[in-house]
């Protein structure tokens, strides 16, 4: 029959083809909506977007490098916010991916509410959206100063607690005020961590979850202590997650940074294109180096479960 | 299976384990971990306990000086507040309502079955090209939205989606974050429960749908709630222009934005808001049950 005949000549064809055909749909839109922008924003870098008159379209001029170099060593502050938000990321990754792990571990364990509890610890990324930041943001506002308060655009996007407000709460709950300062301090700094790990303790739930219970079993009735179980079981299987969650972690903390924001008024409030592309491009190459030195050192460690 | 099980058993663990295990499994550890989770957990929770009571805070007591944490003469006047404010939009309410459940609803699902079906053979199929689609799927998730708004904008006008839902539905689909977690765990099911059940003769789509997908469900249910919760904070940017396209959460910054005269209500749409995504997060984490990946093996 030619049609079996086909079958067997193409059945490594097949598997390509068939790849292809799953890859596609998304292909097509990557390419759409996020290659082309980024061919764009190269080109931009190189360029000075001028916006002719009348609001209609734009002309580049030819810029050589003369945008990467203003964007590096001339800017006022740029070069610093990289090297700040490069500092930061060193220290902030490493923090948040404990604490993580930590927590997502705690939480797979089964008690009564866990579905709250793990909502509970979902609830920064929740707390991070405008309607509700807004009104947050105005509630905390009230409570500060009422109505000569600061208007929310000058307020800034700063997402949930403000620390102002919680020393008054704390005030009001009795706390003495000697240890505001040191809680207020703590507490940022906190806040500031928990507030950048609900979806990594999500992901690393997810991993969690994967791990077939036979395999604590196993450990178990070998004798084996709740430490060994987690780095010998645990750990191992969650590992290549922990590549994944630091990469996250980078583009994330990267997307909040300085950096963005200073490319993002270069770009709409100082209407210097170029300019702005230039510093997007700089930060991103930057990002993507790191994120090639941390997956090179961790790939060398992660442990691929190969099954046979 | 891994060789991490491998050197767990022998001996000296079991030795051991007659000292350790006390101290690991004991009561003091147990409670300690408890206050610590639970330390942490009210305070990640103190958001919501405040928002839940200032949105029954008659308003004499939102505005009070210094503030106070939990309300006193808890009031339903904020709710009648904002339900009066939406009866009176120019747009019946009900109309952002749809606008936000379609767009969140056709992203999520759209989403999901595009990154799913591009992670499978990113994960386990070898064809060439492989590594370079994958390059650009960490290349894309690298570049800040911010740089590329501007082409973006350019892109979705000349394809005719401005000013239609669309053009916040289409960019959603092809997000790289979903392709490349779900990618991730993919890798993690072995090689060999796909491989019989392509000597099963089961279709890749077959293979896709009922081995790797149910495999995976853990992931993608995280996905599912992070597409979700991203969309559902959509306010429309600069693509939805018409009011009649406005999704929810630009009507309830509206609402917001009306400042002091609109504190009380303000407060309500802020448990409003956040109840929806913590009800879905909750309802689909309790999906959440214990995969079988590994289950299938013999080795």
């Amino acid at each position: 029959m030619p049609k079996s005949k086909r079958r067997r000549l193409t059945l490594r064809n097949r598997e390509v083809l068939a790849g292809f055909l799953f890859i596609l749909p998304w292909l097509v839109g990557v390419t759409v909506f996020f290659l082309f922008n980024i061919v764009q924003a190269v080109i931009y870098s190189f360029n000075t977007v001028d916006f002719n008159l009348g609001g209609i379209g734009f002309t580049l001029t030819p810029q050589g490098f003369s945008n990467l170099r203003f964007a590096l060593l001339e800017h006022g502050s740029f070069n610093r916010e990289l090297v700040t938000s490069l500092t930061d990321m060193l220290v902030n990754v490493p923090l948040i991916i404990f604490f993580s792990l930590f927590i997502a571990v705690c939480l797979n364990r089964k008690f009564m509410g866990r579905g709250v509890v793990r909502a509970i610890f979902f609830l920064p990324v929740i707390m991070a959206t405008s309607a509700i930041d807004g009104s947050l943001d105005a509630v905390m506002r009230m409570m500060m100063g009422g109505a000569s308060s600061i208007p929310p655009e000058i307020a800034g996007q700063q997402a949930g607690f403000h620390p102002g407000a919680i020393a008054f709460m704390l005030v009001d709950f009795g706390v003495p005020v000697i240890f505001i300062g040191y809680i207020l301090d703590a507490l940022a700094r906190l806040y500031e961590i928990i507030r950048a790990t609900g979806v990594q303790i999500l992901i690393f739930l997810a991993a969690l979850q994967a791990i077939p219970t036979s395999m604590y079993e196993v450990a178990q009735i070998e004798g084996a202590t709740a430490y060994e179980t987690f780095w010998k079981i645990t750990f191992p299987l969650v590992s290549p997650l922990i590549l994944t969650n630091v990469i996250y972690t980078i583009v994330d903390t990267f997307a909040e940074s300085s950096v963005v924001e200073t490319a993002f008024n270069t770009a709409f409030i100082h209407q210097n294109f170029g300019l702005s592309a230039a510093m997007s491009l700089i930060s991103s190459v930057i990002a993507c180096l790191a994120l090639l030195l941390v997956g090179w050192l961790i790939s060398k460690k992660v442990f691929y479960q190969v099954g046979d | 299976m891994g060789g991490g099980v491998m050197r767990l058993g022998g001996v000296k663990s079991y030795i051991r384990s007659k000292k350790t295990k006390r101290v690991n499994r004991s009561l003091a550890g147990t409670v300690m971990l408890f206050i610590f989770l639970a330390l942490v957990g009210a305070f990640m929770a103190m958001p919501l306990v405040l928002t839940i009571n200032n949105a029954f805070k008659p308003l004499d007591e939102l505005f009070l000086f210094p503030p106070r944490f939990f309300v006193r003469n808890p009031t339903r006047g904020n709710f009648t507040d904002l339900i009066i404010l939406m009866q009176g939009s120019w747009v019946p309410f009900s109309r952002y309502v749809f606008n936000t459940i379609f767009i969140t609803g056709m992203g999520t699902v759209g989403h999901l079955f595009l990154a799913s079906a591009a992670a499978y053979p990113l994960a386990k199929n070898n064809f060439p090209g492989k590594n370079i689609l994958f390059s650009i799927v960490v290349l894309s998730l690298m570049f800040s939205v911010v740089v590329t708004s501007i082409p973006n904008y350019m892109i979705i006008t000349w394809l005719g989606l401005n000013n239609t839902y669309w053009a916040i539905i289409l960019p959603a689909f092809s997000a790289s974050l979903g392709l490349y977690l779900m990618k991730q765990f993919m890798e993690q099911i072995p090689d060999s429960l796909i491989e019989s059940a392509r000597l099963d003769g089961a279709s890749e789509f077959t293979i896709y749908r009922s081995i790797v997908m149910p495999n995976v469900k853990p992931a993608w249910l995280t996905l599912v709630i992070l597409m979700f919760q991203a969309l559902w904070t959509t306010t429309g940017g600069v693509f939805l222009r018409d009011e009649q396209l406005k999704p929810l959460n630009f009507a309830m910054s509206q609402i917001v934005g009306g400042g002091i005269a609109r504190a009380g209500a303000g407060a309500a749409v802020m448990l409003v808001m956040m109840s929806v995504p913590i009800g879905f997060f909750i309802f689909s984490q309790s999906r959440i049950i214990e995969t079988m990946t590994t289950s299938g093996m013999k080795d």
